[in-house]
């Protein structure tokens, strides 16, 4: 009952299709096609490429990337068309100068800080003086109750 | 063991300034608003057709008169909320500004279904493949550019715009002085 009410209320909702994509390309300029759509970003979306969503602004980048191929653009030239609209932001991975030298070579910066870190820590000698094993001698504290708590613990 | 504590403490207080400088940059602003580069340039031509004569318009045949850009679709929601107020806004302000509403993404079918009811007073144009959308930076629909006489994108309103009095400011500030020049 309740999927026949919804098949009747959905059929009655008008579904407009949306403008469809443009036309694949042969092959080896779509392989161009996909891989540049790969590294934009969509603006719709939330990290996500323009090749990999299905948004109404990611299908028109992706027609307009198509249109910028056939037309015989540089992988280059594309990109900066759409970074020439939308800022740096829309390139995934951000170009490596200026400010952004911070995101490639911190991580790595880290990681060979933590490494010299580890090293050393591993590589110090051990220290000389002798450690005393087993627990330590017992001694008064003064306080009858806490001589009496150790007493008990090591019998 | 004085001097291994120092070093130390230079070494966290260089890593907390190098954290600082990156939080500053990245927390002032939103990372999910995509820049609009260009705002200040030179719209970039068009050569469309109007959805209901098929005739062609182009942005130079335009040029002399202040022109807004209202992106559209039939998909839209917001968009049917907001085009009362741009008709009427077309209807009081005709010899100010030419008004034109550009299709994103929907077939002519759908836009003709939508516009007809709407009865706009101002003509709705035709982008195939949304292509000149994206030449003009378009993230989204709706999303309203406001072009000088001297054919320089101004700015763009992205979102419903339902406020009349709003668009009545942008309008007026179409024909003031540049932001680059207003020191001068």
């Amino acid at each position: 009952m309740t999927s026949l009410l919804l098949i009747a209320l959905l059929a009655q909702t008008p579904h407009a299709p949306q403008q469809a994509g443009s036309a694949l390309l042969d092959p080896a300029r779509e392989a161009r096609v996909q891989a540049l759509g790969k590294q934009l970003r969509c603006p719709m979306c939330q990290g996500l490429s323009i090749a990999d969503s299905g948004s109404s602004a990611a299908r028109a980048q992706m027609d307009r990337v198509r249109e910028l191929v056939v037309e015989g653009k540089s992988d280059e030239e594309i990109r900066s068309y759409f970074v020439a609209r939308y800022g740096e932001w829309a390139l995934l991975e951000p170009p490596a100068h200026g400010f952004n030298w911070l995101v490639w070579l911190g991580p790595g910066l880290l990681l060979l800080l933590g490494g010299l870190f580890v090293a050393r820590m591993v590589l110090r000698p051990a220290p000389p003086s002798p450690a005393p094993s087993g627990p330590p001698a017992p001694s008064s504290s003064g306080d009858p109750y806490l001589d009496a708590v150790r007493a008990e613990l090591r019998k | 063991m004085n001097r291994r504590l120092s070093l130390a403490l230079v070494g966290l207080a260089v890593l907390v300034g190098v954290l600082f400088f990156a939080f500053a940059r990245g927390f002032g602003r939103d990372p999910h608003e995509v820049p609009f580069m260009l705002k200040g340039k030179p719209a970039p031509d068009f050569a469309l057709t109007r959805l209901d004569t098929g005739e062609p318009v182009t942005l130079a045949q335009l040029r002399g008169e202040p022109v807004v850009l209202n992106f559209w679709a039939s998909w839209c929601g917001p968009c049917k909320l907001e085009h009362p107020t741009l008709s009427r806004a077309a209807r009081r302000h005709q010899g100010d500004a030419r008004f034109y509403g550009v299709v994103f993404e929907d077939t002519p079918e759908n836009a003709r279904a939508f516009a007809q009811p709407m009865d706009p007073s101002f003509p709705q144009l035709v982008d195939p493949h949304s292509r000149m959308a994206v030449d003009y930076g378009v993230t989204g629909v709706p999303e309203t550019y406001f072009i000088d006489a001297q054919g320089v994108i101004r700015e763009k309103y992205v979102g419903p715009l339902l406020d009349e009095a709003e668009l009545t400011r942008r309008l007026r500030a179409l024909s003031g002085p540049r932001a680059s020049e207003a020191g001068q």
